[in-house]
């Protein structure tokens, strides 16, 4: 069960502008606001944020959206960034690096996400493996990576604990993947 | 009797010191003529620091000043078009005869001069200055594409310091135009400029003690623009000057920002200003410029 929610269409509802910028720290809070009660509203575990339509995203808007929504989640939803622009994608990354977090975006090229933020490189290599391989204990993929079972399991714990990717009785998922 | 400021014959960031100068000669309050007879350019730093004065001025409770505007009619068209008069009339008395004209919109005139007070006004800068921004950098100055959105964020969080630390309105002017004295090339300009509290006063609360003596104008701005240290506490803030600096290493952008008696650059390698400037004549608020320069022929890939 998957939300979408069109990130355009709360800010035209939230702010009385004729553009679509996601600009200033005033925008960011109310164009939240309005995520965290779709959020709240609908219960699904996973939401992709849709940004098409949306124009420039600058950085105190996407720290007071992005970066707040996953510093403190307002439900246990795991979080999609889709449709985003290279540059709108760059202000995000740009907040992420600065908290120290990381956020899962939709991947066209490949399908399903990737992450992007403050992922390491070990990280990103178990996420991609999991990816590939679907729902998987930490022994399995370590077995099929070739790494070893507890620096494996520790790199799922961190994108456990990023939200980057689920973990449900010892089997690690990605958040899409049902 | 009244004192006369002097506004330069050619008013850009340099000659803004004897402007400055000029204006703190006195109180505020002192009945003030400000003379631009003599004028024959202005930068937008000019623009929104003429403008700054004059609002200094009405929040020190002094008396309306005169203008006397420019002798050269091309001078005085040229600031009609900016849209410098229409918002200098609310704050001064106009002396002279202005051309009836309309703000031109495709020039070298990308953004007009804006007042900036909330929010809202944000959005309309950004707004409004996205396809002209494209035009001039993309088409005129040479830089890819993808360099007006990172334009517009530089404009956008410029303009946020106003909103969010000056505590009064402040203004926004953006041109294109050349720079042949340092560079030869042509480049972008954005002025924003405020009346406000000025970093020093906006961080005291928080970083006066961090410093110590050495806590003054100069450390307030080497706070904000190199360390990132915001007044608030939200470890999110302090993004956007960061921001702007990543956009201007990219593209060999200059930044300076002056605030009270203090100013500090972002030099690229193209100039040769000083990085930090202290006891400068005090100018109320801060007063930020953003300079975007013209790509040479072979391009320049390695800042990105």
């Amino acid at each position: 069960m998957r939300q979408t929610i069109r990130v355009e269409r709360l800010l035209r509802e939230s702010v009385e502008t004729p553009y679509s910028n996601l600009v200033t720290r005033t925008t960011g809070r109310l164009v939240r606001t309005s995520i965290e009660r779709a959020l709240e509203a609908d219960g699904a575990p996973l939401a992709l944020l849709d940004f098409s339509d949306v124009g420039l995203v600058d950085f105190s808007c996407a720290d007071e959206i992005i970066a707040k929504l996953l510093l403190d989640p307002p439900t246990g939803a795991y979080l999609v960034l889709q449709g985003l622009q290279d540059e709108q994608l760059e202000a995000i990354e740009h907040v992420l690096e600065h908290h120290e977090l990381a956020a899962l975006v939709h991947d066209p090229a490949q399908g399903g996400a990737r992450p992007v933020g403050r992922v390491s490189a070990d990280l990103r290599t178990v996420f991609f493996h999991l990816r590939e391989a679907g729902a998987s204990t930490a022994a399995a993929l370590a077995g099929q990576m070739g790494w070893g079972a507890t620096h494996t399991a520790d790199a799922l714990e961190t994108l456990a604990r990023l939200r980057l990717v689920r973990c449900s009785d010892g089997l690690y998922a990605l958040p899409y993947d049902a | 009797m009244t004192r006369v400021v002097e506004v330069p014959a050619f008013f850009d960031e340099r000659s803004f010191e004897a402007f400055a100068q000029s204006l703190a000669a006195g109180p505020l309050t002192d009945r003030l003529l400000f003379d631009a007879r003599g004028a024959t350019w202005s930068s937008p730093v000019g623009f929104v620091a003429m403008l700054t004065a004059a609002q200094a001025v009405r929040e020190a409770g002094g008396p309306t000043p005169q203008f006397t505007i420019p002798d050269s009619a091309d001078v005085r068209r040229y600031w009609v078009r900016t849209g410098l008069f229409r918002h200098l009339a609310e704050l001064v008395e106009i002396h002279g005869k202005l051309p009836r004209l309309k703000v031109e919109e495709q020039s070298d005139v990308l953004l007009d001069v804006t007042p900036v007070r909330a929010s809202e006004d944000v959005h309309a800068v950004v707004g409004k200055i996205q396809a002209a921004a494209s035009r001039i950098l993309h088409g005129e100055l040479g830089l890819e594409a993808k360099a007006t959105m990172g334009f517009a964020m530089a404009l956008s969080e410029a303009c946020q310091n106003i909103v969010e630390h000056a505590g009064t309105g402040g203004w926004v002017s953006v041109h294109a135009y050349s720079y042949r004295k340092r560079l030869k090339r042509r480049v972008v300009v954005i002025a924003v400029s405020d009346a406000g509290v000025g970093f020093r006063r906006s961080l005291e609360a928080t970083q006066a003690r961090r410093f110590g003596d050495r806590w003054g104008d100069a450390a307030a701005l080497e706070a904000a623009v190199i360390q990132n240290v915001s007044r608030f506490r939200d470890p999110g803030r302090g993004q956007g000057i960061a921001g702007i600096k990543r956009y201007l290493a990219r593209w060999q952008g200059k930044l300076t920002i002056r605030s009270g008696t203090a100013r500090i650059a972002i030099v690229p390698a193209w100039d040769d200003d000083s990085p930090l400037l202290e006891q400068l004549a005090p100018f109320p608020g801060a007063q930020v410029q953003i300079v975007i320069p013209a790509q040479q022929d072979e391009p320049q890939d390695d800042a990105t």
